[in-house]
Formats: structure tokens, C-alpha cells, sequence
């Protein structure tokens, strides 16, 4: 490998590391005490985002009470929360740590990092609408009733992401595992043989040679991934043992591009946007309540459609971002097969890490600090 | 491509760093604040009277049963006033009260809470009594949500007063934008902790001062 692929994995490595601070730091608060000065914007850039989107929220009130008397103001309203979305969607709570983290680590499209964004912030404005329909609309419920039920469903979302990225750590921590192995076998092949004689390591030689099939299950599936990210693809090899690990739960390797418009990956990625998107955004509740105060209930859907508008445009922009470091990587990776390939499935592992990382904080209320609950119990 | 890749590093670095900082305030209070004292001098406790934004207002109103459309008695809103006190318990009522010795004057829980909505606008009324009466020369009082969710600010016309204590004199401050060297001292906080004495989180809080002779 050459000092500049170096340089640029080790670059990517530092993503990782810089995601993993930030869970640090959180960690580091005392217990249940907030940590006054995290509440501040840490760079200029960060400090007029954050009045910006302050000052876009706190004009939606005007832009609603315009729209009573005057239908056209509705435009302007609907301008208002889509930009308010967009600039929203930078600050905590909508996903794209996780949704970046879980396209990172499975090897998405970023085509398909755009889709899942987009869904994502979707099935967030759905949830405010449904949760607001249902409880204040339909039911009449106080707002310690609405608070109690974004509550639980946050606590769901943060659960499910959890959940997701504990099976993707124990799908890549196995392919890290053999990649290890095959790291190994590549400098001292005696030594790694005696070491593991059952293991067949999916080295291109190998796979030449190799006309039995590997034990394992997850094995095998893990040795496709190392053999999709290898210049020498043997995704004939890949194919042929599809039919042993079909299930969306145990479907260990990473996409194929033949396979990429396949049903399988789709659920496997709408189950995480489904995980990520469940979590109502508090002001979108708020925005809403207000909305129907007003007699203008559609008018806040509208705006709470348009402001997941935003919030996807945002969190697809980072996707991209991230699916494109990503693929640079891995290419650079592939130029050398032993120690790219190796670096490439400790970024993933990484990636699935920050997931449950990321979830567990969540859980714990380290991270989110959108207490819809403050006052009204 | 080495470049390229190192520039969408940076990028995606800065941006996925962004979870640092919290979200933006949804819930925006302006406030009135009385200091209390009682009559040998020392101070018993804080009223105050919090107006929320009409969105927030809104909100809270929500399900809660009233006579005339857009009219709300104290009978009516007495339930919500209830579970506010009750739900502002667990955040210390976002206030926080220091003599000037340094030492903590802790509250007990409020008493004489209700609620009034004039002008589409909630304010919830309640008084703090201290739990041990404070006898300091000078007392500051602070006001703000640390995680920012709810933003203070001190109201308009006359925000702070006294009440029996003529011979004292009460000032406000208003939280400041951090000057640089508290800008730099905020990056280096994930590396350098505060320790626990340290006072930097107040130059984000609403301020109080009490000074008696």
C-alpha cells in the first residue's frame, strides 16, 4: 500500500474515531445531570445554524396565524418549514448519524442512501401526523397524554436501532474475524494454517483452489463480503451459495450490485430507516397541536410533510457524503488486498459499532434532549 | 481520488460531529422573578411567573376541557398546573440559588401554583420557598434549562423585584454570547472536564443578584 492510500484510510479510520468521542463525551456527563456547556454550538458555523433554525421555528407560529387570514400566507408557511427542515436535520435526532453509520457499514448505494433519507424523514412526519390525528383529534387527549406516547415510541425507535445494529456488528465482526485470519495467512501462511486448520481462508488463491464449501453458515457469507471488496471478485462464488442464507436476519453479506434492487436488501434497509424514523420530532408535534388550536389542522400537515422534506434533503446530503468516503476507500483499499480489505471490514465493524453505540445513548438520554415531557409530565 | 477522499472525510467528519451540539430550544419562556424575604432579613424563597410562547401554549392546552372557546379559568387550568409543578420537580424548576460563600441554597418543592391564560399566552405562577432560610449578604439566583430545550428570558418591564427586604437592592444579567477565550475553552471540554467548582456553565444563565448591607 502506498503512503497515500495510507493517508486517505487513515482519514476514514478518523471518522470513526471522531463518532466515537462524541458518544465519549456524552458518556462522560454525570449521570442524569445535563452537561451545560455541551448545549452550546461548538463552532461559528454550528452557532448561526442553530440560530437560524431557532429563529425559522419560532416564525412558523407567525407564518400560521398569517395562513388563518390569509390562505396565500399558506406558501409562505410551507417555504418557512421546508427551509426550517433543511436546517433542522443538522442537529441531533434525525438519523443521520445512524442512517450513515448503517450505509457505511453495509456497503450501500448511494442511490440507495438518498431512497432510505427520504423514507426516513417520511416515515418521521407520518408518525408526528398519526400520533397527533389520533391522540388530539380523534381521542382528545391532554398534552401529558401526547408526551407519554412520543415517549414510548422514541423508546421503541432507540430499541429497534439497538437491535439493528447488534446483528450487524455480529454479521461484520465476523467478517473482521476472518479477515484478521486471512491478514494473517498472508504473512506467515504455516503459521495461521496450524493455528486455524479448520478454517479455508477465503484468499483469492484459495478460492481457486477451494472446490468444498465452508462450514459455517455466517462463515460463508462472510467470506463473500471480503471476496465483493477484493479486486479479484468471485461473485459467481457468491451467488452460488445465496440459497443457504436467505433469511433477512442471517443475510450476512453485503450487497452485490446485481443484487442491490433485490427485495431482501431493501427490507434489510427499510428496516432500519423504519428503526430511525419511528421517533416523532417534538417540534413537528408541537407545530401541529398548533396548527389544530387554530382550526388549520391540514395546513400543519402540510407544513410537517414539507418540513420531512428538509430533514431528508439534509440527511440524503450527508449519506452521500458518507457512502462516497466510503466507496473512495474501498477502491483505495482494493489496490491492496490483505491490509485494504482487512482495514475496510474494521470500518464497518466500527460503523455497526457507533450504531448500537449510538442507540444505547439514545436509550439512555445522553444524546436526545428533545423533552417534549419538560412540562406537562 | 486521495484527495477526494480525504476531503469527503473532512466533511462527513464535521457534520457527524454535529451531535455535539443539542437541539435548538422548542419551548421559549420570558419571566418574572420576586426574591423573598422575611422580616429579620433573611430570604425565604423565589416567586415566579412564567409566560410561555403561544405554540407551547398551545400545546399544553391541548385536551384540556374549558367552558368558552378561547377562555381558560384557574379552575380549569389547576390540573395542568399541578402536573407542571410536578414534572418541573425532576429539573430543579431551573432554578438555581447561590450565597456568597458559594454555597448551594437548595429549594423545597413549589407551592402556590396556578396558571392564567391572557393573550393566547400560558404563564404559570409558583413560589419556591428555600428549604433552610438564607441570611448571605449577597445572593445570586439563575435561571435557565441546560440542555436548552426551554429557552429563558427575563421579561420586559421590571422582570426582577424584591419583596420584604427595602434595605436590599436586586440587579439582573442577562447571559452573554461567549467571548473567545470561553469559545476556546468550550472546544477543549470533551479533552479537559470542568471540575465540579467550576462556574463556566453560568455565563449561559439568566442572573439574578440580591446585595444586602
Amino acid at each position: 500500500m502506498t503512503r497515500s492510500h495510507a493517508v486517505a484510510l487513515t482519514a476514514l479510520a478518523a471518522i470513526l474515531i471522531v463518532g466515537t468521542t462524541g458518544i465519549v463525551s456524552a458518556w462522560s456527563a454525570p449521570f442524569g445531570a445535563p452537561h451545560p456547556v455541551a448545549a452550546m454550538p461548538t463552532s461559528s458555523l454550528m452557532g448561526w445554524i442553530f440560530a437560524e433554525q431557532a429563529a425559522f421555528y419560532r416564525s412558523l407560529s407567525r407564518f400560521i396565524l398569517a395562513a388563518k387570514e390569509d390562505g396565500t400566507a399558506m406558501w409562505e408557511l410551507f417555504g418557512i418549514s421546508f427551509v426550517y427542515g433543511v436546517f433542522h436535520a443538522v442537529g441531533p435526532g434525525h438519523g443521520k448519524a445512524v442512517i450513515s453509520s448503517y450505509l457505511v457499514a453495509n456497503e450501500e448505494t448511494w442511490r440507495r442512501g438518498v431512497v432510505l433519507s427520504f423514507v426516513s424523514a417520511a416515515i418521521q412526519s407520518i408518525v408526528a401526523i398519526i400520533v397527533v390525528a389520533i391522540a388530539a383529534v380523534l381521542l382528545g387527549a391532554t398534552a401529558k397524554a401526547i408526551g407519554l406516547t412520543v415517549h414510548l415510541v422514541e423508546i421503541t425507535s432507540y430499541a429497534l436501532v439497538i437491535l439493528i445494529g447488534l446483528r450487524l456488528l455480529y454479521v461484520k465482526g465476523r467478517g473482521f474475524l476472518i479477515a484478521c485470519r486471512e491478514l494473517s495467512w498472508q504473512q506467515a501462511p504455516d503459521l495461521a494454517f496450524a493455528a486455524a486448520p479448520t478454517v479455508k481462508s477465503p484468499s483469492a488463491a484459495t478460492f481457486r483452489l477451494s472446490e468444498g464449501r465452508p462450514g459455517a453458515m455466517a462463515m460463508r457469507g462472510a467470506q463473500c463480503q471480503i471476496d465483493g471488496c477484493t479486486a479479484h471478485a468471485h461473485g459467481f462464488q457468491c451467488h452460488h451459495d445465496h440459497e443457504h442464507h436467505e433469511s433477512a436476519w442471517g443475510h450476512a453479506h453485503a450487497p452485490e450490485p446485481a443484487m442491490l434492487a433485490g427485495t431482501g436488501g431493501w427490507r434489510r434497509g427499510l428496516a432500519a430507516v423504519v428503526a430511525v424514523g419511528l421517533r416523532p420530532c417534538s417540534g413537528a408535534i408541537i407545530v401541529l397541536i398548533f396548527a389544530l388550536a387554530q382550526d388549520l389542522f391540514w395546513t400543519g400537515v402540510g407544513a410537517t410533510l414539507i418540513m420531512g422534506l428538509g430533514t431528508a434533503v439534509t440527511v440524503a446530503g450527508i449519506a452521500t457524503v458518507a457512502v462516497g468516503a466510503r466507496g473512495l476507500a474501498s477502491r483505495v483499499a482494493q489496490t491492496q488486498a490483505g491490509l485494504g480489505m482487512f482495514v475496510m471490514r474494521a470500518i464497518e465493524v466500527g460503523a455497526a459499532a457507533l450504531i448500537v453505540a449510538f442507540g444505547i445513548l439514545l436509550l439512555a438520554g445522553y444524546m436526545a434532549s428533545e423533552r417534549l415531557w419538560v412540562f406537562t409530565g | 481520488m486521495i484527495k477526494c477522499t480525504c476531503c469527503s472525510c473532512a466533511i462527513l467528519l464535521s457534520l457527524l460531529s454535529i451531535n455535539h451540539a443539542e437541539a435548538h430550544p422548542h419551548v421559549w419562556v420570558t419571566f418574572h422573578s420576586e426574591v423573598l424575604y422575611a422580616a429579620d432579613g433573611t430570604m425565604t424563597g423565589v416567586r415566579h411567573a412564567w409566560t410561555f410562547d403561544e405554540m407551547f401554549s398551545a400545546y399544553a392546552l391541548q385536551g384540556i376541557s374549558h367552558a368558552k372557546k378561547g377562555q381558560y379559568t384557574r379552575q380549569e387550568l389547576a390540573s395542568l398546573a399541578q402536573t407542571n409543578v410536578d414534572s418541573l420537580k425532576e429539573y430543579d424548576y431551573f432554578t438555581y440559588a447561590r450565597a456568597d460563600d458559594g454555597k448551594k441554597l437548595k429549594f423545597a418543592d413549589a407551592v402556590d401554583y396556578w396558571l392564567d391564560y391572557k393573550k393566547a399566552a400560558l404563564t404559570l405562577h409558583f413560589t419556591l420557598p428555600l428549604k433552610a432560610p438564607a441570611s448571605a449578604k449577597a445572593i445570586k439566583i439563575e435561571v435557565y434549562d441546560p440542555s436548552i430545550f426551554v429557552d429563558f428570558e427575563f421579561a420586559k418591564d421590571g422582570p426582577v423585584s424584591l419583596s420584604g427586604a427595602p434595605q436590599c437592592v436586586v440587579s439582573y444579567d442577562l447571559p452573554h454570547q461567549p467571548t473567545p477565550a470561553e469559545q476556546a475553552r468550550l472546544s477543549q471540554l470533551d479533552a479537559v472536564p470542568l471540575d465540579s467548582s467550576s462556574t463556566y456553565g453560568e455565563i449561559f444563565a439568566n442572573k439574578i443578584l440580591v446585595k444586602c448591607p
